[in-house]
């Protein structure tokens, strides 16, 4: 898979762009290439469960993680991936059977997650500079076995999403009448809430913690927008996602503009949703 | 040949549904305090009963959602399926009415498009429920009346041995909730399936159901709407006079000079004040 990579990554030396020179700029491309259609496609659904919420509160759980991982002398980065999937289906069993509202039981795990981040910091000040890298992320220093794993998670995204989006709308729309239809909507759930998390984690790794939501939220909100059925808004969310990751990546590379990759890409992301506002106003 | 049932045809398939003794507590309060009714094969029961009464527990009883205590008993075939009392949709989505048939119809994610065969399973169902025409428009765009149409044809799209109903009627205008209940009996009469339904509509009730439940934490009656939905027993299940049935009014009293309601005895004091003090003077 490592070669297969590196060959994509070769062959976009072909693209007309200068910035596109350096092997890290084109490494970097082809992150967001493969990160952003799946925060576009899991988008729609974090839309229609309105879990923007959880979403934020996962990607908060990532420092935590990091300081969990020194703690224990376990790497960094595979303890925030591992932190943030138990966040995630930690989040998601205490919303399915406490009496809690969503917001509040997100909330508490939200507020736990951030103050252990924070007091591990307090304590080891060598930690300040992950707390840079996880506000405002970092695409251009992706790694090849980050590469190899957003790959492999793209894989077993799309095996997901063309088993169970039709379960999952279905579970969104009523979840008792999908209970009755003979849908399994615990295991639905706590699929989609790991996935979810593993791909939290990544946006934050690309755009930061402050921007993550977006890369889930902007495309899909977009795609409603423009598109004229159910199906179409997630094809919609896509072209929107991916275009806004290599339109802001490209932008910011540019000098008269020299703006941090995560902020551009979800600027160009803002851009298509005024966009689409507009198209939907004309419509009517 | 289907054997001819009261009402239509009676799919062999069909359950009786017993609940035996089924009682629900929550929070140290009892919502259900041992039900024992019977839903018969292949009929059109209807649960009534004031808020609180545990209509909706004893239905997601059944269905799995609510544990109990007590049994509840199918005999008969066990595919089931719901009519929900709305769904959670927001008008910007862009699901079409379709899609959303097509949605337990089809293997195919939606994003790969409608199926033929789902697309004309969707337009029969939508014919059945008097919604054909229906299946471009957003879901969202839909009148109450209709979107419960549409909800009822999904629900007839999983051919069920039991269809259950939770106050599917509500918010619909007077128009369109008798439109539904005829379109409902419809299907029950050519399909076969049992069917029960929780309903605040007790003329509609009276006129298309073959079987009551009375319930008020327990069952105070059950039987044919005839039978059950008497002036004395609705009095003692909502608390106010109510005739169905002119002929079984039995309530001595003076009528409302505004609407010709009777009143009760201790009962006036549900009358609005004005009617009370007039109907006093």
């Amino acid at each position: 898979m490592m070669s297969m990579l590196a060959v994509a990554c070769d062959a976009l030396s072909v693209l007309p762009f200068e910035c596109l020179e350096p092997r890290f700029m084109r490494r970097a491309f082809l992150a967001l290439l493969l990160l952003t259609p799946m925060t576009s496609m899991l988008g729609v659904q974090v839309t229609l469960f309105r879990m923007a919420f959880f979403s934020d509160a996962v990607g908060h759980s990532a420092f935590a993680g990091v300081a969990l991982g020194l703690i224990l002398g376990a790497p960094p980065d595979a303890a925030m991936l591992v932190f943030g999937v138990l966040v995630g289906v930690a989040v998601m069993a205490v919303q399915r059977t406490s009496g809690l509202s969503a917001d509040t039981a997100i909330g508490i795990i939200f507020s736990a997650v951030v103050a252990f981040g924070l007091a591990v910091v307090s304590r080891a000040s060598g930690l300040a500079r992950q707390m840079g890298q996880f506000l405002y992320g970092d695409i251009l220093t992706v790694g090849d076995g980050e590469m190899a794993a957003l790959a492999l998670l793209l894989a077993l995204l799309l095996l997901f999403e063309t088993a169970g989006w039709n379960r999952l709308l279905a579970m969104a729309l009523s979840p008792v009448t999908a209970k009755v239809q003979g849908i399994h909507t615990a295991f639905w759930h706590y699929l989609f809430a790991g996935l979810l998390a593993l791909v939290v984690m990544f946006s934050v790794r690309a755009v930061g913690v402050l921007l993550m939501t977006a890369l889930l939220v902007v495309p899909a909100a977009t795609a409603r927008n423009l598109a004229r059925s159910a199906g179409g808004m997630f094809w919609w969310s896509i072209v929107v996602g991916m275009s806004s990751g290599a339109a802001g990546l490209l932008l910011s590379a540019q000098a008269w503009m020299a703006t941090a990759s995560g902020a551009t890409v979800v600027l160009v992301a803002c851009a298509w949703f005024a966009f689409s506002c507009f198209v939907r106003a004309v419509r009517k | 040949m289907f054997p001819e049932a009261a009402g239509g045809i009676l799919c062999p398939s069909a359950p009786e549904v017993r609940f035996e003794d089924v009682r629900v507590r929550a929070g140290g309060r009892a919502i259900l305090e041992g039900v024992d009714a019977v839903a018969p094969a292949g009929g059109a029961t209807v649960l009534v009963g004031p808020n609180g009464a545990g209509k909706t527990t004893l239905l997601h009883c059944l269905l799995g959602e609510t544990p109990y205590a007590g049994r509840i008993v199918m005999e008969g075939g066990r595919r089931m399926a719901h009519v929900p009392q709305q769904l959670v949709v927001e008008r910007g989505l862009p699901l079409s009415v379709l899609e959303f048939l097509a949605l337990g119809g089809q293997r195919r994610p939606l994003w790969l498009g409608v199926s033929r065969e789902a697309r004309e399973r969707a337009h029969a169902l939508l014919a059945s429920v008097d919604a054909a025409g229906l299946a471009r428009q957003r879901l969202g765009d839909l009148s109450g009346g209709e979107l419960r149409r549409v909800l009822l044809a999904a629900a007839l799209g999983h051919e069920p041995d039991l269809l259950v109903l939770d106050e599917a009627e509500a918010g619909v205008d007077v128009h369109g909730e008798r439109l539904f209940w005829e379109v409902l009996d419809a299907a029950r009469r050519a399909r076969g399936f049992t069917l029960i339904m929780v309903s605040h509509n007790l003329p509609l009730a009276a006129h298309y159901a073959t079987h009551v439940i009375c319930l008020k934490k327990r069952v105070l009656a059950e039987g044919s709407p005839r039978e059950t939905l008497t002036a004395p027993l609705l009095l003692s299940l909502f608390g106010v006079p109510i005739h169905l049935y002119p002929d079984q009014c039995d309530l001595e009293g003076p009528a409302c000079p505004q609407c010709g309601a009777l009143s009760a005895p201790g009962h006036r004091g549900r009358l609005p004040a004005g009617l009370a003090d007039r109907k006093a003077s």
